[in-house]
């Protein structure tokens, strides 16, 4: 039995893990509850956002301008994504729409390993964010410590977006029923566009964030679909909240499994998947009619 | 202190006693030719393969992902043996080859990306072997591939050289009778490096490791556990973590609360680096000292002194023996010159074997592999000169009885230049390292 | 069966036939050959899963994983020495495996569906690599998997392997090919056109879906077993996701729905990968190059390489048959025959003699705050043809859907001859003798109009749920009489062949009449069969509607008054989602809250 230090420790660790989680997932979750689409490129946009800021942190150091920086380009990706493809597939089935969007994963997965390399590449940490902090008992790096305020932030923001403005309206709407978007009066064209934009850039946000701390490579965003996967699947699809409270028990999963063995970490987090599919098949906060 | 200058001695004086040794032993010309064998059947692509004026070589090793730079690094040494046999120069002549090639035969070859997956390994290779008929195959950077390389050589009764493998199964439980591994398996790097740092750091240390959830990584825990088990050190975390993990904090948290003095991390390549960062940031150093049973070729240079100083470990060979062996002079010279930067250990695994494999098939006169093999397995009464001295490969398991260089990283301080990574601790010879020869559990398959 | 029905069996031999001794010769050793049948037959069930019912997996390795590491460790271990047996054991293991995620996984609609398979494949992963890795020798896998023996012959590496997977892929592709020109293979594609009405046509939507999950997880099982004997050695990475991708990837280019699509894609795939390889600068690019030709496929709706071959040879066919169809219904449609006695019917079973055909009790829908239907009341005497009508919005339509249980009333109840069948859901209530024509159009637009009516006599002589996987679809004479009757009743005969999207509004609104008709239904829904109806059409849809009422018990939503005082014999009024009145048409037309209700709705056709 691990000691009540390490369980403690290992719970805060798990809400640091799952902030992260239910970022990444709560940009494909407002797409898919807006637009209907599942995003199978989201894990390789979250690779694209680590690549963005080990390319201008290699090149101004500046960990903010990367993020700026970032930000801009994940948004321009976001909009040429949707432009380009994604837009010619709202009236096809969803299949399709799983199936395009998994192809521009493969493409955008591999242009970069054409481009960089399949080389990990190494992130540094920002100046502000190195040391570690004691919290009583325990040690925590400074970065991660700061990340958790950071993400939280990003996700009160994206709250903000979601709940307060007109495009939320339109996520809202959408996920409550596709139909009456169209009734309420705004051009839907151009919301669905900013939505998926919005979807993108918090699954660059997402990457960019979490470079300094693990390595840059060009596959590493598959494991976080997959995880995001999971946490709509708890969390019930298409749910805002859904996302943010499912990332949240993800990341306690993974982590306080590794209390006691780390090797069964990632077993467990899917075998709680399967036991609430049984017991609770729409999600913690799904409606019974979306699945 | 005192055991371990010892050490050190012993192993300069054998490395002298076997580089004196060199000039007798080499040159055993080839008894048969491959004509005086027309009576043997075909076995795998024998005779096929021999036919013409030249021989196939099939290659892979991951050129992407984690352990991608190791790979390119593995590959670049098979290339630059390939050349200098095929051109038959003053390298070839110094290890002991007659002639340009491979008894007269030029050396072909193919790389494939093994994409550090075992079955991509074994498609790559078997498409050499049938549409190539290859010769002989080698190259890997991971266990995984080698044992499933090994059990492809074995079916189809074609050489394999393992290329970079540490597990124990694969000169053990998975050993095969076409398999012929050079680089230390875990057991050997373990019992050479155990009683360094046991003197080093003293005894009854309390000990967390971080074992990637693979064959290799369990090979090398047992072994460091019971190595270091007489000095009184004893395991207080065993952090087993799923393969491809990116996230090592909820391991390290572990390891973090674990109480230990030492902190052995047997994670690889790209892992170990990130790994180590990670373990930085978790301030895992300021309470424990980092070991790493098996240093990969470039984790030093990615670490940064700052974090590696004062790290000990165990390679397969590190360039600074160009003062002890003068064939590795000489690759290290030839690589420079080649490719603009020094070697690693990676690329001499490719660039050894691929040697040791052709003065085998002249000493046999022949490429067919029983005969090769055979020769091989008597290499003990013959060793072979070497880019680690002199080397032979155990009849029992085929694993290469050769020396364990110990090694400690140097301070950014103590750097002399870029490639000052680390010092050479010690060279514990093959004979004391070796496991016992029922240890491993290997039994060999049939010759034909 | 006709011979020529088998020209793709032929073709396919002769492929196969030929191949290790033609294919040599531009860069394929066995090996690759044989790993590209390998790949085929996982693709043949994932080809069934995807192409045939349109079900997206992105989970096929955990099966492939599955089979494969059981039959391996079988043999490695001792435990079984026969291949064969072990082969068997490992596919019916990944049959197991995929029972149970398909239970989980099925029920889900299509996003659901596919995220839940990528999960499951994803802990098999895992589950293979830490947890039983004493089994599956974790990330080393198992090498030494020994050959099959055959009689005096060993199978050993290279040509006699070939021939096994060679022979192995045929028996699969004859055995897909029989399933999809199955009964069972005809409500897959039902299934994959619309879900929805396969399931209120009758058929179990939920036990298809399982069944060919399942069978796709034993084609996947079948073949990773086989990967560990091409290669002496089962590897991790058959659980990886990447192979799961690859699957699709290659079903994609090789052409969906074809069934030797998967094997067509491993070829460009594998080959590719192999020589694009041997290329400088440009080898490293292959998989780049293939994924956009992946994205390029899939945006340009193109069929892939087989399916481009099939389009050849088949456009010529199609092409007749759609000639000749109008854009536009052509006044005066053809009158339909007699309403003939159907041979397949819904047993009629009375739980007492004067039990009225259909009774709603009480029955109410709520949405929210919102009363859709409330508190409603009424009885449908046998052989009657009873209307419902009310102004926009008055809860029609979902109280139709109440009744043919489509949807689950909030309260009530309600009965078919006597039988209560609230809770039961559309496919049963169904079964049980009820069937409805909808309001807006719910065909199978990819498929012909005589397998659209085929669909619904299909669940009448089959049941809800049943594995006839050999025999054809088209192979049931009281079916295809059924059919014949149905189609004619509708006035379709002359488009028999064509495919429905195609056909003018009129007659699509006349198949769906035709489909509900073909269920073998005693009491029939028609949800607003006239709407969009030309002035030509209604008259001679009117004349259809009481011909089909002999024999049969008929309910009618409808806005046309004319034809709803000319057809029933009693009519229920709702108003704002209660029952305002009821009565003979007379006793309707003197009603004067019925007026009331209606003054300024009355005559706007708009949907409701």
């Amino acid at each position: 039995m691990p000691s009540t230090a390490l369980l403690l420790s290992q719970a805060f660790n798990g809400l640091a893990l799952g902030t992260l989680l239910a970022l990444v997932a709560s940009g494909l979750t407002i797409i898919l509850g807006t637009l209907g689409v599942l995003n199978f490129a989201h894990g390789a946009l979250f690779m694209l956002g680590a690549y963005a800021m080990y390319v201008v942190m290699a090149h101004t150091g500046s960990w903010l301008l990367g993020l700026l920086a970032g930000g801009v380009f994940m948004l321009v990706v976001g909009v040429a994504l949707e432009r380009v493809l994604v837009r010619l597939f709202y009236q096809r089935p969803h299949e399709d729409q799983i199936l395009v969007t998994f192809g521009a994963g493969i493409v955008i997965v591999e242009a970069v390993r054409a481009y960089f390399g399949g080389n990990t590449k190494s992130v540094p940490t920002p100046s502000w964010g190195q040391g570690i902090v004691r919290l009583g008992f325990l040690f925590y790096p400074t970065y991660r410590l700061e990340l958790i305020g950071i993400v939280a932030a990003l996700l009160f923001a994206l709250y903000l977006v979601l709940y307060r403005t007109s495009i939320g309206l339109v996520v809202r709407a959408g996920i409550e029923d596709a139909r009456m978007v169209g009734v309420l009066g705004i051009n839907v064209r151009r919301a669905f566009l900013a939505v998926f934009a919005l979807g993108v850039l918090a699954a660059g946000a997402a990457g960019m964030l979490y470079a300094p701390i693990v390595s840059v490579q060009p596959d590493m965003g598959g494991s976080f679909l997959v995880e995001a996967f999971v946490v709509i699947v708890i969390g019930g699809l298409g749910s805002y909240p859904g996302a943010v409270v499912g990332g949240l028990i993800a990341g306690e999963i993974v982590s306080l499994t590794s209390a006691f063995n780390t090797a069964y970490s990632e077993v467990m987090l899917y075998a709680v998947m399967a036991l609430l599919l049984v017991l609770r098949p729409q999600g913690l906060f799904g409606s019974e009619g979306r699945v | 202190m005192n055991e371990s200058r010892e050490f050190l001695s012993l192993a300069r004086r054998r490395a002298l006693q076997l580089g004196l040794g060199t000039a007798g032993g080499l040159l055993v010309p080839g008894l048969f030719a491959d004509l005086a064998r027309a009576a043997e059947a075909p076995i795998g692509t024998w005779p096929a393969g021999v036919a013409g004026d030249s021989v196939f070589v099939g290659v892979t090793s991951p050129l992407t992902g984690p352990y991608s730079a190791d790979g390119k690094d593995h590959v670049k040494g098979y290339e630059l043996a390939f050349a200098e046999i095929n051109e038959g120069g003053a390298n070839a002549k110094a290890w002991g080859l007659k002639g340009k090639g491979v008894l007269g035969k030029q050396i072909k070859y193919g790389v494939a990306d093994s994409e550090l997956k075992p079955n991509v390994a074994v498609q790559a290779q078997t498409q050499f072997i049938q549409r190539d008929k290859a010769i002989m195959i080698t190259g890997c950077v991971s266990s995984a591939e080698a044992v499933a390389v090994e059990e492809l050589a074995q079916r189809d009764k074609v050489l394999n050289m393992v290329g970079a493998s540490g597990a124990n199964a694969t000169t053990g439980h998975d050993c095969q009778r076409y398999g012929f591994r050079s680089q230390p398996s875990a057991y050997m790097a373990c019992k050479a490096l155990a009683p360094i740092v046991a003197q080093h750091y003293g005894r009854g240390k309390k000990v967390a490791y971080l074992v990637p959830d693979y064959n290799y990584g369990h090979s090398v825990f047992r072994s460091f556990a019971a190595f270091t088990k007489p000095y009184g050190w004893t395991t207080v975390a065993k952090v087993v973590i799923p393969l491809a993990t990116s996230d090592y904090s909820s391991a390290l948290l572990n390891i973090a609360n674990s109480g230990a003095d030492i902190f052995v991390n047997i994670e690889f390549a790209a892992q170990a680096v990130n790994s180590t960062k990670q373990g930085a940031q978790f301030g895992i150093f300021k309470k424990m000292q980092m070991i790493v049973p098996n240093i990969s070729s470039f984790q030093g240079q990615e670490t940064g002194p700052a974090l590696m100083q004062g790290v000990f470990g165990t390679m397969d060979w590190y360039w600074k023996l160009e003062d002890r062996f003068p064939l590795s002079k000489r690759f290290v010279n030839a690589f420079r010159a080649k490719f603009r930067y020094t070697p690693a250990w990676g690329a001499n695994i490719g660039y050894m074997q691929t040697y040791i494999w052709a003065l085998a098939v002249e000493r046999a006169g022949t490429f067919y592999p029983p005969a090769v093999i055979k020769t091989l397995e008597a290499s003990k009464a013959n060793p072979f000169d070497s880019t680690l001295g002199k080397v032979w490969y155990r009849a029992y398991d085929h694993q290469l009885i050769r020396p364990v260089p110990v090694v400690v990283a140097n301070s950014a301080k103590q750097m002399k230049n870029k490639d000052d990574v680390f010092d050479i601790v010690d060279l514990v010879p093959g004979e004391q390292a070796i496991s016992p020869p029922a240890f491993l559990g290997c039994k060999l398959g049939p010759y034909t | 069966m006709k011979l020529g029905r088998l020209v793709p069996e032929a073709v396919l031999t002769a492929v196969l036939l030929a191949a290790p001794f033609v294919l040599v010769h531009v860069g394929f050793s066995y090996d690759l050959l044989e790993r590209i049948l390998d790949w085929g037959l996982i693709g043949l069930g994932f080809d069934l899963l995807f192409g045939a019912a349109g079900l997206l997996s992105f989970g096929q390795a955990a099966f492939y994983g599955t089979g494969g590491f059981v039959a391996a460790w079988l043999l490695v271990g001792h435990h079984l020495a026969s291949v064969w047996l072990a082969l068997a054991a490992g596919t019916l293991a990944a049959g197991l495996v995929g029972l149970g995620v398909g239970a989980l996984a099925v029920r889900r609609i299509g996003i659901y569906f596919t995220m839940i398979t990528l999960a499951f494949c994803e802990m098999g992963f895992f589950l293979e690599n830490s947890p039983l890795s004493a089994y599956t020798g974790g990330e080393n896998g198992l090498p030494g998997v020994p050959v099959p023996q055959l009689g005096p012959w060993r199978l050993t590496s290279g040509l006699p392997i070939y021939w096994l997977l060679a022979v192995l892929f045929l028996a699969g592709f004859v055995l897909a090919r029989r399933i999809r020109h199955s009964p069972f293979g005809a409500v897959l594609a039902a299934i994959k056109g619309n879900a929805a009405r396969a399931g209120q046509a009758g058929h179990s939507v939920p036990g298809y879906k399982l069944a060919v999950f399942v069978i796709a997880a034993l084609y996947a099982g079948l073949a990773g077993g086989l990967l560990g004997v091409i290669q002496s050695y089962m590897p991790p990475d058959a659980f990886s996701l990447d192979t799961s991708g690859q699957l699709v990837v290659q079903t994609i280019i090789g052409g969906v729905g074809t069934l030797i699509g998967p094997m067509v894609g491993a070829t460009v795939w594998l080959w590719l990968r192999d020589n694009l390889q041997m290329i400088p600068h440009v080898g490293a690019l292959w998989k780049l190059i293939l994924g956009l030709i992946f994205v390029v496929l899939v945006v340009a709706l193109k069929r892939g390489i087989a399916g481009e071959l099939r389009h050849l040879f088949t456009h010529r066919r199609r092409a007749a048959a759609e000639a000749g169809v109008p854009e536009e219904s052509t006044d005066g449609a053809p009158m339909p025959l007699a309403a003939p006695d159907l041979p397949l019917r819904a047993p009629l079973v009375a739980t007492r003699a004067d039990a009225p055909a259909l009774r709603a009790i009480g029955v109410s829908k709520f949405y929210g705050g919102l009363h859709a239907v409330e508190d409603v009341s009424f009885q449908v005497r046998p052989g009657a043809i009873h209307a419902v009508i009310g102004p926009n919005g008055a809860g029609k339509s979902t109280l139709f859907k109440m009744l043919s249980e489509e949807i689950a009333p909030t309260a009530g109840r309600v009965e078919l001859f006597g039988r209560p069948i609230t809770g039961l859901g559309v496919t049963r209530a169904t079964q049980l003798g009820i069937g409805k024509s909808n309001q807006l159009n719910q065909l199978f637009l990819d498929l012909s109009v005589t397998e659209n009516i085929r669909l619904a006599a299909l669940a009448r002589a089959r049941g809800r749920f049943r594995t006839d996987l050999w025999r054809g679809a088209d192979s049931i004479p009281a079916v295809e009489r059924q059919v014949a009757l149905a189609t004619a009743t509708v006035g379709l005969t002359h488009r028999a062949a064509v495919p429905v999207q195609v056909l003018p509004y009129g007659e699509k609104r006349r198949l769906e009449i035709g489909i509900a008709l073909a269920t073998g239904a005693n009491v029939l829904l028609l949800d607003e069969p006239l709407a969009g109806m030309s002035p030509a059409e209604r008259v001679a849809t009117r004349a259809l509607v009481r011909e089909i009422a002999r024999g049969r018990t008929v309910l009618i939503v409808e806005h046309d008054m004319d034809a709803i005082f000319e057809l029933a014999e009693c009519i229920t009024v709702l108003y704002e989602g209660r029952k305002l009145a009821e009565g003979t048409p007379e006793e309707i037309q003197r009603n004067q809250a019925v007026q009331d209700a209606y003054l300024g709705g009355l005559h706007e056709h708009e949907p409701a």
